[in-house]
């Protein structure tokens, strides 16, 4: 997958096409020039691709922040099932088998999608394709497991 | 392209608009998630919905005019936040008193 970038009809870095808004070539992309000639933090950014689309850098900002309800939604799940749930006759430890790996799911998926917001900024700005999200599987996989041990409890306790 | 093609070009305010509202939510969960924990627990519950205030904050600020250039360090706060809430979560877990269940 290439990174949504209108990298083909740009003649040179600092020219942004006429089929561009007039907001994308003032705003953003002006004061990112100015900046580079005048502070050297500016000069230091420029060596590393150009400023994106401000477009893209929301919606990646947006992908992040989903990322992040979900994991406190999964520290919120982990908690409230092993501090509300009834406890399960004869098996102590089955609430904390099924909410902490959900806990550490929540903070796993916090770290990873900065990391990953991180990596996509990087290739945004360089043009470069984003890599593929591994949080999804990692979701995916680990949710399968707790439901497969919740149903195993559900059975056993019964 | 024509003119029209894409609503985002002639109302880039949309996407700044989507984002505040992305950041709004965020902090609602974190004050739903504060709120909960606040009946049993008041002072860790307290911070959160701090937190919460913070983040409503930042995101009054993500669709000011202008705004459209990475935040490294705003989106680090979530992490932490997020990061800091399950670390607490599971110190309670672990090593809190034995939970009695809901009793409805």
């Amino acid at each position: 997958m290439r990174a949504p970038r209108a990298d083909r009809e740009l003649p040179a870095p600092w020219q942004v096409p006429a089929c561009l808004p007039r907001w994308s070539r003032n705003e953003e992309r002006g004061r990112t020039n100015a900046s580079r000639h005048t502070d050297p933090a500016g000069a230091a950014e420029s060596a590393d691709g150009t400023e994106p689309d401000a477009r893209f850098t929301l919606a990646n900002e947006r992908t992040f922040l989903a990322w992040s309800r979900t994991a406190l939604a999964l520290v919120a799940a982990g908690l409230a099932i092993v501090q509300l749930l009834p406890p399960f006759p004869g098996i102590p430890w089955g609430r904390h088998i099924i909410g902490t790996p959900l806990i550490l799911l929540g903070s796993a998926v916090a770290v990873i999608s900065y990391l990953e917001w991180a990596g996509n900024q990087r290739a945004l700005r360089r043009g470069e394709p984003m890599a593929r999200s591994r949080l999804p599987g990692l979701l995916a996989v680990t949710i399968a497991i707790t439901g497969l041990v919740a149903a195993a409890l559900a059975l056993l306790s019964g | 392209m024509t003119p029209a093609e894409d609503i985002e070009d002639t109302h880039p305010g949309l996407a700044r608009e989507r984002t505040e509202l992305a950041w709004t939510r965020t902090a609602v969960s974190f004050a739903a998630l504060g709120g909960l924990i606040l009946r049993g627990h008041p002072y860790a519950g307290i911070p959160i919905l701090g937190v919460s205030a913070l983040i409503w904050q930042l995101g009054r600020l993500a669709a000011a005019p202008g705004a459209g250039r990475s935040r490294p360090r705003r989106l680090l706060l979530i992490t932490v936040a997020v990061t800091g809430v399950s670390v607490a979560a599971l110190a309670l877990t672990l090593i809190g008193p034995e939970p009695g269940g809901l009793r409805l």
